[in-house]
């Protein structure tokens, strides 16, 4: 497929334009406004299918689109400094797009549902198509710095979205937190984006490549600090804030405030993914950094510490936010294990479920009227028994929790058991990778409890808000509702990403060359492949070679030899087998405690008190941010600052100055009064009056003085000229 | 001889009629004393063979300029002492000791000059025979008319400006 | 004997005494008269050299014309001074060192 411009480039603009129209005409003609984004959104899915389509129709793990053109250029003699900017889509891309304006058509026709009383129907609708094209703008991004410029556009979009009921305080504190809680890592993102700069010249993924096959990151070094890491570790920082890494979770939860189908869209589909996008994007720069140590254990800590908050959440949106953050940490952790592809296949099953979870949280929320108070009921211990209300609703969340807690035959199984297989393949390799699979491995099984006890308390059991569920309404099947729901919910089958369950050859649904494809196509990025490498100029016809690539075999011992092929297999059988093990663990507990009532859990309560006091609070990370860092931190340091503002910098440094300029002042006013004014302006006066006293003596107007002098010179002159003396 | 006797005569009018016009407290008397100078000098100009200037000297000057200045003395208040009503003395003092010792001075130190080159000039100087006599009436007409005919002209205009002059300065005029 | 000297010396005389005049005086008429004294001096000078030294007939007509500028200079000199006198009342040199205004 020949490829022009005008068939990347609607991806983007079509949102956008849509956000550019809707921005005028959505106070006047609401409906239009919402048809055009969904309209929008829609036609951006089919430009990004068909995309999708050419690159499963080639086959190579090789084949991308890379088209740039230079933006400003700054170089001169050795020093390379400039910015290309362009589009770069490669395997990983392509399956993005699809997801990204996959599941951001689906939410925005779910949202025509959720949001249809809302009086600010038409805006949200901008937001989203403004935050759509933001991201597709991310994923289209062949640079880090137009990176960045999505990425914090996605992050005003999100300000604005956690803010959109800006009339509840707590949103627009959700809505601040969250901003500058994620501008902590924007900052250490563009210190990245420079550290990367000062060597490679300019911020191309391919560039960047490129350095580093060539060994240009070797022995720079910034404050003793090989700037490879300093660098990785700035990019790492910047993923830590927008995916909710410890320690900069904490915006997160409170974004919950915003309504949930852009809780669905931002929080926990697209934008927090964006984050691990990037550091799979930067995957060889965190190997040359010798950061991926860390990255596991940041991404093990988060994924178990996340989990262990959401065992006590009693708000439905709570406990999936938090298992948004324990997922995401799967993939950090799987980037920090080296499981380049499974991390990514988690981000897009995790993409898929975590959305349908969330619509459907919203469908049953949206169900839930109270009637005293005029708002929608969120908590679970007033919900139970709702699977026979909401049925579709229901089997949509049954599916995805499945997923979730990685229940054989789902995504969730796939995806995650891939990464903790790797995790437990390197820490067979590395001791220091031990803890994060044990992390990784733990947090699995409280993903099953918790999400579990999280069905069983909303949609089995008798209702225990009897007045509410009998004011809830029988649910009818619509399009705008259940349909999205299901779709999701189909593809939370773990057939579509992988045709085997633990990522091997046991069962194969798909003919055998398309089986792996997730597997053959999304390949890390070999630096090397990208040494000779010339981008392609920017231009509206195609003028790039044909190359004919050749279909990329799957390959399952990715180029091991045999025997060691057969001891990762074993490790990944072993991870797989723990892994169900720990479901069935994880979901009888969850059986026993909030099904069958057999365990009561207020008698965990007491008994870890403590403990549980400590997840209420969320590990206090809240409270250590706002009494210590910020009060004891922050607050000193703001008050020393403007201590050192009022009292040196002012007083030395402005009032210094002007002490200094009154000094200047009064030596130039000497100099003036004496040396100008007397001695050169008085002075030439004083002279001229000396001249003029002697002159007007000269010129007095008495005529007989005239004629005395005269006479005297006439007398002196010829006594001196007369020859005859 | 005759010569002789009006040269001794007409010094003796030049010299003293200078000094008492040096000297002269009165300058009406200083005027009259004015006219023997010129007298004197008219006399010497007659020793000199110069009849014809002579003749001009006693005409312009006794008949002209010193009734002129006479006039002038009269109308500006003759010779009383009186002060103006701004206080300032009509006709001042005809000199103090001061400006006469100035005067002295000056003559002193001119003197030594002028003697002096006088003198030396002189000791180089050869008599040689006098010419006779004769009218230069003849020859001073021929001589303005051809030679000098320019500075005649000129000098003809000069009077006819320093009349018109004359008479538009003095013309009285209100202010 | 009478020779160029004596004239040289009376026109000598003439010449000093004018000049007396003119700075000891301080009354502008008798200033006037000193210049009278002055120019026939000069005029005395050249008659006596015509007379003594070249036998041309130039130092007459020059006497001539010193005589002519003398009358002129006292008539204008005189109406300058009779203005002067209706503007001030006075003919004392001094209140004419005003050189301006």
């Amino acid at each position: 497929m020949d490829y022009t411009i005008s068939s990347i480039a609607p991806i983007v603009l079509l949102p956008f334009f849509a956000f550019a129209i809707n921005a005028f005409i959505v106070k006047r003609f609401t409906k239009l406004a919402v048809f055009i984004s969904c309209a929008a959104i829609l036609g951006s899915f089919g430009f990004a299918y068909n995309i999708f389509c050419d690159f499963m129709t080639v086959y190579s793990a090789d084949y991308h689109i890379h088209k740039t053109f230079n933006w400003f250029n700054l170089s001169h003699g050795n020093l390379n400094f400039k910015v290309d900017m362009g589009i770069y889509i490669d395997n990983m891309s392509a399956v993005m797009l699809l997801m990204v304006t996959g599941a951001a058509s689906l939410i925005h026709i779910f949202s025509t549902y959720y949001m249809k009383e809302d009086v600010r129907y038409g805006r949200f609708f901008v937001y989203l198509s403004l935050f759509t094209s933001a991201m597709l703008g991310l994923v289209l991004s062949d640079n880090l710095l137009s990176v960045f410029i999505f990425w914090e556009l996605m992050g005003f979009c999100s300000y604005s979205l956690i803010g959109f009921y800006y009339e509840k305080e707590g949103a627009g504190n959700a809505s601040i937190k969250a901003f500058m809680t994620t501008r902590v890592g924007d900052v250490f993102f563009l210190f990245g984006i420079l550290a990367i700069w000062s060597i490679v010249g300019n911020v191309t993924f391919v560039d960047i490549y490129k350095t580093i096959a060539a060994g240009g990151f070797d022995g720079a070094m910034a404050l003793g600090i090989p700037l490879a890491t300093v660098a990785a570790f700035s990019i790492f920082m910047g993923t830590v804030g927008k995916s909710a890494q410890v320690p900069l979770q904490v915006w997160l939860p409170d974004a919950m405030w915003g309504p949930t189908p852009c809780s669905a869209l931002i929080h926990a589909a697209t934008m927090v993914a964006a984050g691990v996008y990037l550091s799979l994007r930067c995957y060889p720069l965190m190997e040359v950094g010798n950061l991926t140590t860390a990255i596991a254990y940041i991404g093990g800590i988060t994924a178990f510490g996340a989990a262990t908050i959401a065992l006590v959440q009693t708000d439905i949106k709570a406990v999936l936010a938090y298992s948004t953050i324990s997922q995401l940490g799967y993939m950090v952790l799987g980037v920090g294990v080296g499981s380049y592809n499974a991390a990514f296949m988690h981000l897009i099953t995790h993409a898929v479920f975590k959305a349908c979870l969330f619509l459907s949280a919203g469908s049953v929320i949206h169900s839930l009227h109270d009637h005293h108070t005029h708002g929608h009921v969120q908590e679970m211990p007033r919900m139970g028994g709702l699977r026979k209300k909401m049925p579709y609703t229901f089997i949509a969340m049954l599916l995805c929790t499945f997923a979730i807690a990685g229940v054989p035959l789902f995504s969730g199984f796939v995806s995650k058991d891939r990464i903790l297989g790797d995790a437990l393949l390197a820490a067979g390799y590395s001791k220091s990778f031990i803890i994060p699979a044990a992390l990784g491995f733990g947090g699995a099984l409280l993903t099953a409890f918790y999400m579990f006890r999280m069905m069983f308390l909303t949609f089995f059991g008798e209702p225990r808000d009897k007045e509410l569920y009998d004011h809830t309404k029988e649910e009818k099947i619509s399009w705008n509702r259940n349909v999205p729901l299901l779709i999701l919910a189909v593809f939370t089958l773990g057939v579509f990403y992988s045709g085997s369950l633990t990522g091997q050859k046991i069962v194969k649904v798909f003919p055998k060359d398309s089986i792996e494809w997730f597997k053959t196509l999304i390949v890390e990025p070999k630096v090397e492949k990208f040494q000779n490498y010339q981008s392609e100029p920017f231009a509206w016809t195609d003028t790039r070679n044909k190359t004919r690539f050749e279909r990329t075999k799957y390959d399952p011992t990715y180029g091991l030899p045999q025997e060691e092929y057969d001891h990762v297999h074993h490790v990944h059988l072993i991870g797989a087998g723990m892994s169900v093990l720990i479901v069935i663990l994880g979901v009888g507990m969850a059986a026993m405690m909030y099904l069958l009532r057999l365990w009561n859990p207020g008698w965990w309560v007491n008994t870890f008190a403590r403990f549980y006091r400590a997840l209420q609070n969320k590990y206090y990370f809240d409270d250590m941010y706002v009494k210590g860092l910020i009060k004891k931190g922050l607050l000193p340091l703001n008050n020393l600052l403007a201590a050192i503002d009022m009292g040196i910098y002012d007083r030395y440094a402005i009032d210094g100055w002007q002490y200094v300029v009154r000094k200047i002042y009064l030596v130039s006013k000497w100099f003036d009064n004496i040396m100008v004014d007397t001695v050169a302006v008085d002075g030439t006066g004083a002279s001229v009056r000396l001249m003029n006293i002697v002159l007007r003596t000269l010129q007095s107007g008495r005529v007989q003085f005239y004629f005395i002098i005269i006479i005297f010179l006439l007398t002196f002159s010829s006594y001196i000229f007369n020859q005859n003396f | 001889m005759f010569e002789n006797i009006l040269f001794f005569i007409s010094s003796f009018l030049v010299l003293g009629g200078a000094t008492m016009v040096v000297l002269s407290k009165n300058l009406m008397h200083a005027c009259i004393f004015l006219l023997f100078t010129l007298f004197g000098v008219a006399g010497l100009y007659l020793t000199l063979g110069a009849d014809f200037l002579a003749a001009a000297q006693l005409v312009v000057y006794a008949g002209g300029v010193v009734i002129l200045m006479l006039f002038g003395i009269m109308l500006t208040g003759g010779t009383e002492n009186k002060e103006n009503r701004f206080g300032i003395e009509k006709i001042p003092g005809m000199g103090s000791v001061k400006t006469y010792i100035v005067a002295g001075v000056s003559i002193l130190f001119i003197a030594t000059v002028v003697l002096k080159i006088i003198a030396n000039y002189m000791r180089h100087y050869q008599q040689t025979d006098l010419p006779e006599y004769m009218t230069t009436v003849e020859r001073i007409g021929h001589s303005l008319l051809t030679d000098h005919i320019l500075a005649f002209e000129i000098s003809s205009i000069l009077l006819l400006g320093a009349l018109i002059g004359a008479a538009m300065i003095a013309r009285p005029r209100k202010s | 004997m009478v020779t160029l000297g004596s004239y040289l010396f009376l026109s000598f005389a003439l010449f000093v005494a004018g000049l007396a005049v003119i700075i000891a005086r301080k009354n502008i008429i008798a200033m006037l008269l000193g210049i009278e004294l002055m120019l026939n001096a000069a005029a005395l000078n050249f008659v006596a050299y015509t007379r003594f030294v070249n036998s041309n007939i130039d130092g007459h007509i020059m006497a001539l014309f010193i005589i002519v500028i003398a009358a002129a200079e006292a008539a204008v000199g005189l109406a300058i001074v009779i203005r002067f006198f209706q503007l001030r009342e006075s003919i004392h040199i001094d209140d004419a060192a005003q050189l301006q205004n």
